[in-house]
Formats: structure tokens, C-alpha cells, sequence
């Protein structure tokens, strides 16, 4: 095997941001978030409900809600800055360059539609192929993504075929045009385990296959441990710990990270004996706590926590962590 | 020996399907397809499975919430079928049950304390002073501060309207409760503390419960006994350990190598 130089690997990443800021009603919902995915990576933003992570994606891409918008920051694709670009400049962006699948892929689907024309219409929007042409490459996508008897398939619509299929469908239409990012948000939460477990091999197959850059958005650390490279990990708007996952799972350094994966059962962990609960719930966008945010479920909280808010520092070669007391951790909470 | 609260025998469950303009059944849908099991007082039988395995079905009609097909569920030992009406509420009172979704399951215009009070108001326990000491000592129980009664369920978390919705199963003092994906939709950290309520309450008050989940790390930390369900049918069933650790059957095993380890 060739090594792989040194510039390539240090190469300009597929998408990055830098304080990246969104507001709801005055309220920021993320707060000078930072991210960065390389080409073939997957990099997993994991987080409860309302810590922003939905957010954070919908913004690098643009789409934010009506309610929401971008406040401050910069976002780069492939070291170009979209965060100026017009509705339309972003559109052909959209179409061509980034792709995203989200947790329901029945509602992702026109329902009125066959599945395979809603593939071929994500393929038609700028290539000048003839309809023998897209509809052999629909084809051959439906069956890459593991669906049987495409042709009979193409002809359906969503409610003829299972959650899992039409999330293979979406899966299908993201990948068709071949996209340098896609974004996944929680693609599998909607499904059963088993289901859960092909999806998330057909999306790290793929990526290997065209070296798409993958950000995958999630609640379940275990997800993220089987299908992501790198982790980032947030809380009320901020991201508090990142790094690869390896490290970061091995060796949380931040008391959040640390509380979350003890907390969770464990097919290998005891049975019927109190978990290491987290007191307390993610608090409210509108009254986010001041200083570090985490700081009243914290039991690592001092006076200095509680009034300045630590910012995202490097513990170890490629592995930060937001928070004042990261030394004390291994020893304290794990 | 003493009498299992919920005894299911061969318990089947079957939906018609009708089709063409006369609406002729011309198949059935067998949702739940010959389900046996006992729960004993203090003990937690885990129905495991994924989506259209029949193990919610089987939930509602151990409730009373569905018609069996066929078989038989005993609650203490006797026959719901053959039960009277008075007899029928008082099984109630024994059994309740909480669901996944904690917002549905609360009126979003009455107060913790008037939905945690409402079962004991419509099954006419004590007087309104006794049911208002009532709620409050449930309150106690679910480690909700007793401010928290005046407030509506909007105010509220969805772990502490989780805690709720657990309150008012428990007014009426169940031997037994089925928690149908109970802890589901609740965000991992909430999670935890809530499967640790369920232990408590089962130390405290002896409770059963029948925990209907697809999440088998969840139920391997709960359970004493699982059923895997597959497709209206037990593929396997047997104590938690046993299924854990020498799991037979193929689909049991296949379920346990798609969850995803940390």
C-alpha cells in the first residue's frame, strides 16, 4: 500500500467552521461552535435533545427554519467561504456538492411519487444525460444500496416500501450525484436495530467507496463508537469535548462525556443496580446557566466554573475538552 | 407457591384483513400468535422485539385494551373473560400502564396534581383532602417537589413529565405495571434516572412490571425474564441471563449483534 503524503493528509478539510453563531429569537442556540471534517472522515456531533446539533447542521448548510438565523461565523467548503453565497449560489451547492438524509426518510419522500423518479430527479438537475443513462445509473444505485429487484422497486411509492427502504431510497438519492459532504441527521433513530445496523455500514461502505466527508448527527453514543472517526460532543449550544473516538471513549475529559457513558446501560455492565445517574435535566435555550453550562449538574463544579465560562483546549494531539478541571476526571468520575 | 399477578396463556391476537367492495375478510394479520407467560408479584418480565413483532399487542390485551383471539390471560389466577364488570375494575385498579410518550399521555390543561389525582376521583378513593395527601406523598415517591403539583404539564421536562405520567399509574397502588417503551423517547441522561426510578419503585412497593422494549441493553439491565418476539411469535424466552449470555436462537442472536457497543 502507498503511504499517503503529507500534504494530502493535511489537505484544505471538506467543510470547516469557526464561531459559528445561530439565534432563535434573540436566544443563541449554538454559541461559537467550531468544526472541522476532512475527506472519507466521519466526524459524529452527538448531544441530547436541544443542545443544538440539528442546528448546527442545518445552519452549515443553510437551511435553518424560518425562526432561526445565522448570527456570526464562518464556514468554509473546500476552503471556499459559503456563508455569504446567495440563495441561489447555495442552491446549486446543495444540489451538486452536499447532500443530507434525515431520521424520518417516509416524510423525506414525496409520497405522490415513484421512488426511482424522485432518485433520477436528484441525478437530471444539472447532467446532461440522456433518460437511458439515468435510469440505468438509478438502477444500479438502488442496488448498490442493497435494494432487490430495482426495477420493480423504482416503480413504487414510499408507502409500498418499509422505513428501512426508503431510507435506503434517500441514502440512494444523496449518493447518486457523488457529493464531497453528506450530512446524516439521526438516519437511524426511526429504525429497528437490525435495520440500523445495514444503514450504517451501507453509509461508511459508501464513503469509503467515493471519500465523501460524513457528518452524522446522533444521540446514541453507540452509534457513534461503531460508525464515526472523530466525535464532537455538545451541550446547550457549545461544543464541550472533541476528538477521535477512540480517545475520547477510552478517556472522556470532560465530566459531561464522562457522566454520559457511564450512564448508559451496558450489555456487559451490571444488572438491576442503580445507574450513575446525571442530576438534573439539559436546561431550557432560554435560561442556558452562566459560565460553564454545565456547571449545575456538574459534581466537579467550583466558584470558577460557575462564573467563567472554560473555552475548548487541547488536552492531548487532537483532543479538546472545555472544561477547568479535565485533569481531574479520570481519577474523579470514571 | 404464590399466584402469578398476570398469567397469559397461549395468547393470540388476530386483526382481519377485508378487502374488495363487499369488505370480505380474506386473511388475517397475526399480530400476536400463541404468547405464554407468568408475571410474579416483585418481578420483571421484558417482552423484547422490533417494530410489528406484536409486543405492544400483547401489552393492551394483558390490559384488557384488546380482545384475545384466542387464549386465555389470568389476572390472579382468574379468567378476565369470565370476569364480571365490578370484577373488571377492580383488575384495573391492579394494572395500569405508561407509554412512551409523556407529552400525549397528559391533558396539557390540567395540573400534575389533577391528572395524578384523576384515577383515584374516577375509581371514587377518599375524600378530596385524602386524594390531595395522596398526591403529594406520589409526588415524594417520583422525586417531584410538591410545588410541582400546581404546574401544567408544559412547565414541565420531559423526563419530569415522564415522572408524571409514573405518579398517576401509580395512584391507585398496581401490583402491576406495563411500561410499553417507557423510557424511549426520553434523552439518555433522563434515561438512566428514570429505569432507576422503576428499581426503586420495585424495591419499595413490590411492584411488577412488564417493560415492553426494543432496546436490549435497557432490557438486560431491568428484566428477570424476556421474551423475544418476532413476527406475532416467541422465538425465545427464559431468564435474562440465559438469554444473554447462551442466546439459541438465531434471531435472538442476530438482535444482539446489531446493538452497537460502546
Amino acid at each position: 500500500m502507498m503511504p499517503i503524503p503529507r500534504e494530502t493528509q493535511a489537505q484544505t478539510p471538506v467543510l470547516s467552521c469557526t464561531d459559528l453563531r445561530i439565534e432563535i429569537g434573540g436566544n443563541p442556540v449554538v454559541d461559537g461552535t467550531s468544526l472541522s471534517i476532512a475527506a472519507g472522515e466521519t466526524l459524529a456531533l452527538v448531544g441530547e435533545s436541544g443542545c443544538g446539533k440539528s442546528m448546527t447542521a442545518l445552519g452549515l448548510i443553510r437551511l435553518l427554519p424560518d425562526a432561526a438565523h445565522l448570527s456570526g461565523g464562518q464556514i468554509s467548503l473546500q476552503g471556499e467561504r459559503i456563508d455569504q453565497l446567495s440563495e441561489r449560489q447555495m442552491n446549486r451547492l446543495r444540489g451538486n456538492r452536499l447532500a443530507m438524509i434525515f431520521q424520518e426518510p417516509v416524510a423525506s419522500l414525496d409520497p405522490l411519487m415513484p421512488v426511482g423518479r424522485q432518485i433520477a430527479e436528484a441525478l437530471s438537475r444539472s447532467d446532461t444525460l440522456t433518460s437511458a443513462e439515468v435510469r440505468t445509473r438509478v438502477l444500479d444505485m438502488l442496488t448498490r444500496v442493497g435494494i432487490d429487484r430495482p426495477e420493480i422497486r423504482a416503480r413504487q411509492y414510499p408507502f409500498q416500501l418499509s422505513g428501512g427502504m426508503c431510507q435506503r431510497v434517500m441514502i440512494a438519492m444523496a449518493m447518486i450525484r457523488q457529493p464531497i459532504l453528506l450530512i446524516a441527521d439521526e438516519p437511524t433513530t426511526a429504525l429497528d436495530v437490525t435495520i440500523q445496523k445495514q444503514i450504517l455500514e451501507l453509509m461508511g461502505d459508501l464513503r469509503r467507496e467515493t471519500g465523501s466527508a460524513v457528518l452524522l448527527i446522533t444521540h446514541d453514543m453507540g452509534v457513534v463508537s461503531e460508525s464515526a472517526n472523530r466525535v464532537a460532543v455538545m451541550y446547550a449550544g457549545r461544543i464541550v469535548e472533541t476528538g477521535s473516538v477512540a480517545q475520547v471513549f477510552a478517556r472522556p475529559r470532560h465530566p459531561y462525556t464522562a457522566m454520559l457513558l457511564r450512564t448508559i446501560p451496558r450489555l456487559d455492565g451490571p444488572r438491576k443496580q442503580a445507574l450513575p445517574a446525571i442530576a438534573g435535566a439539559v436546561p431550557d435555550i432560554r435560561d442556558w446557566p452562566g459560565g460553564c453550562r454545565f456547571h449545575p449538574r456538574c459534581p466537579l463544579a467550583t466558584d470558577h466554573c460557575r462564573a467563567k465560562a472554560p473555552p475548548l483546549a487541547s488536552v492531548g494531539a487532537s483532543h479538546e475538552t472545555a472544561c477547568w478541571h479535565h485533569d481531574r476526571i479520570a481519577t474523579e468520575l470514571t | 407457591m404464590s399466584t402469578p399477578i398476570v398469567s397469559v396463556r397461549e395468547l393470540k391476537v388476530h386483526f382481519p384483513i377485508r378487502s374488495g367492495i363487499m369488505g370480505r375478510v380474506t386473511d388475517h394479520v397475526r399480530a400476536v400468535d400463541g404468547v405464554s407467560f407468568d408475571l410474579m408479584p416483585g418481578r420483571t418480565v421484558a417482552i423484547v422485539g422490533e417494530s410489528g413483532s406484536g409486543k405492544s399487542t400483547t401489552g393492551y390485551a394483558v390490559m384488557g385494551m384488546q380482545e384475545p383471539t384466542e387464549g386465555q390471560i389470568l389476572i390472579d389466577g382468574r379468567d378476565r373473560a369470565r370476569m364480571s364488570r365490578s370484577e373488571r375494575m377492580a383488575t384495573m385498579r391492579r394494572l395500569q400502564i405508561v407509554f412512551q410518550d409523556p407529552v400525549s399521555a397528559l391533558n396539557p390543561r390540567m395540573s400534575a396534581a389533577d391528572s395524578i389525582a384523576e384515577p383515584l376521583q374516577i375509581h371514587g378513593v377518599g375524600t378530596a383532602r385524602d386524594r390531595r395527601i395522596r398526591v403529594q406523598k406520589l409526588l415524594d415517591l417520583v422525586g417531584l417537589p410538591r410545588s410541582a403539583g400546581g404546574k401544567l404539564p408544559r412547565e414541565f421536562s420531559g423526563g419530569q413529565k415522564q415522572r408524571i405520567v409514573i405518579a398517576r399509574a401509580l395512584a391507585l397502588d398496581p401490583q402491576a405495571v406495563i411500561c410499553d417503551e417507557a423510557v424511549s423517547a426520553l434523552d439518555v441522561s433522563i434515561q438512566s434516572q428514570i429505569l432507576n426510578l422503576f428499581l426503586d419503585l420495585q424495591s419499595e412497593l413490590g411492584l411488577a412490571y412488564i417493560f415492553i422494549s426494543h432496546d436490549l441493553s435497557v432490557v438486560r439491565h431491568i428484566a428477570d425474564d424476556i421474551l423475544v418476539m418476532r413476527a406475532g411469535k416467541v422465538v425465545e424466552q427464559g431468564p435474562t441471563d440465559d438469554i444473554f449470555s447462551t442466546a439459541r436462537h438465531e434471531y435472538t442472536r442476530q438482535l444482539l449483534a446489531a446493538v452497537p457497543r460502546l
